[in-house]
């Protein structure tokens, strides 16, 4: 029987969805997390403790375990893991992208660097340091820009600064956000941003499979609430993009140029891009798959998830078919509204009711502190609709959000 | 058949089970057992928490099976959504 590691960070909303793929195909699961599990010492061979962090050390970590029981595969689930994930893979000598180009990937500097030197459309970038001086680190900064950390994901810390007054605020917003106890960032991400040139126009996410080197596109989304700032929070995708198809296959080149750029080969990918009258210009480009409960949005084949797809794809198994299903679907990723306690949630009924709504899930629970963007990184809940056309999907959408009532004291 | 069963997994919730996620303030009670499928549900630190899937399948699941070969399936009935105080929270990487 195959063998399977998968890095499951215990702040992660994936865990369901990948051990349901894993139980599917009915390989043995090893769970490695960064704190301890209640089981481990029943379970030394499928529960274990490792430092994401420390890529070498979690490397050498589970080279132990392997040698007393190989392993097939590893997979990272999100952007926490995937750098640990390569250097596992590398060090195993399982299917994988190589280590630096997933670092690279991990930390929105070198990415940039990368992609530029591969003639990737991009915004114009520059590193500031925090240490500096916001007013002098401001000179030669065009407005606007997007101040970004370094390592962090899910729009968190990233500002539109439309002046210098802005920008020192935003500077200074960042690196108080970089010394809270839940962001955990080391290296020059502590030390670090990044300023790059606003883009304007409309966003899309592309999700793909990396294979051989050769970009595949599972999804196209689109991101229809418009992303302008001061804050750049993700609500809605919805797929399949309402975009001309000349323009999508835009997207599709571009974004396996980036791929190209940093040398990602293999697996999943999340990239995000602004398009205009200048074409598609690259945000971001991740080695890993969508974040959040988005991924329930997927449907490829006959039924197969994109966590099957994923694992199927790094234990080398065959992959019947990577086309999605034909009818629309979409996710709101419910955002926070203001920071509070969670005290409640009226409306579910009256909102799972809207015609194409397949689900509403809220995964704050009940007294839960909630912190919104920029500082916050989490969600009320997700909301998951199918239906005829696109439009029609985003109409569900934003009708059912609208039936929702979230109590916040 | 089922009785016996049901009372031999009670004793592994009651020495093993609940002693380990006791940890993490957490609970497991045994709802029922029907056709070698045993139906638990968490509570406490357990219930919601981000990594319930994973004591759940690689944890208790796997401590179940082991102890009693006959149990096919563990499976959870838990109402994650209303847990207030889960053990870990997650959140969108």
């Amino acid at each position: 029987m195959d063998r399977l590691l998968l890095l499951l960070p215990t702040t992660t909303y994936r865990t369901e969805d990948f051990l349901d793929a894993a139980r599917t195909l009915g390989v043995d699961v090893v769970c490695a997390s960064e704190k301890p599990s209640t089981f481990e010492a029943h379970a030394p061979d499928h529960l274990l403790t490792i430092d994401f962090a420390d890529p070498d050390a979690a490397a050498a970590r589970v080279a132990e375990l392997a040698a007393r029981r190989p392993l097939s595969a590893v997979v990272g689930v999100d952007d926490l893991t995937s750098v640990a994930a390569a250097a596992i893979a590398e060090r195993l000598g399982l299917r994988s992208n190589a280590l630096a180009a997933v670092a690279a990937a991990r930390d929105k500097y070198q990415m940039r660097q990368c992609l530029a030197a591969g003639g990737v459309p991009i915004p114009r970038f520059r590193r500031i340091a925090l240490k500096d001086d916001p007013f002098l680190a401001a000179r030669g900064v065009a407005f606007p820009c997007v101040l970004k950390p370094l390592a962090l994901s899910a729009s968190r810390g990233v500002i539109r600064a439309n002046n210098v007054d802005q920008f020192i605020a935003a500077v200074r917003r960042i690196g108080a956000l970089l010394q809270r106890s839940d962001v955990e960032v080391g290296g020059d991400a502590a030390q670090f941003l990044l300023a790059e040139e606003y883009i304007p126009g409309v966003e899309v996410a592309l999700e793909g499979l990396l294979m051989g080197g050769t970009l595949h596109t599972l999804a196209l989304f689109d991101k229809p609430d418009p992303l302008e700032g001061p804050f750049f929070e993700e609500t809605l995708y919805v797929t399949p993009s309402r975009l001309p198809v000349a323009v999508q296959r835009a997207i599709e080149q571009v974004t396996a140029s980036a791929c190209a750029a940093l040398g990602l080969a293999e697996g999943p990918v999340h990239a995000e891009l602004r398009v205009n009258d200048g074409g598609p210009w690259v945000l971001e480009v991740a080695a890993r798959s969508i974040g959040g409960l988005c991924s329930r949005t997927l449907r490829f084949g006959t039924g197969m998830t994109l966590e099957e797809i994923i694992l199927r794809h790094a234990l080398g198994w065959p992959i019947a078919s990577l086309t999605r299903e034909r009818r629309p679907a979409g996710v709101m990723m419910i955002p926070i509204p203001r920071a509070g306690r969670l005290g409640g949630v009226r409306g579910l009924e009256a909102a799972e009711a809207v015609d194409g709504i397949e689900e509403v899930t809220i995964t704050a629970h009940v007294g839960q502190e909630l912190v919104p963007l920029p500082e916050g990184w989490q969600y009320l809940g997700f909301i998951f609709a199918r239906a005829d056309t696109p439009d029609a999907v985003e109409a569900a959408l934003r009708d059912a959000h609208a039936r929702l009532v979230f109590s916040i004291d | 058949m089922s009785d016996d069963l049901k009372a031999k997994v009670q004793d592994l919730i009651d020495t093993m089970i609940n002693p380990a996620v006791a940890g993490h303030g957490g609970f497991v009670e045994l709802i029922d057992v029907q056709d070698n499928r045993v139906y638990l549900q968490m509570g406490g630190g357990c219930q919601g928490c981000g990594a319930a899937d994973i004591t759940l399948k690689s944890g208790i699941e796997r401590l179940i099976k082991e102890e009693i070969p006959e149990v096919a399936e563990v499976l959870d009935t838990t109402d994650h959504s209303s847990g207030t105080n889960p053990y870990y929270t997650a959140g969108k990487a």
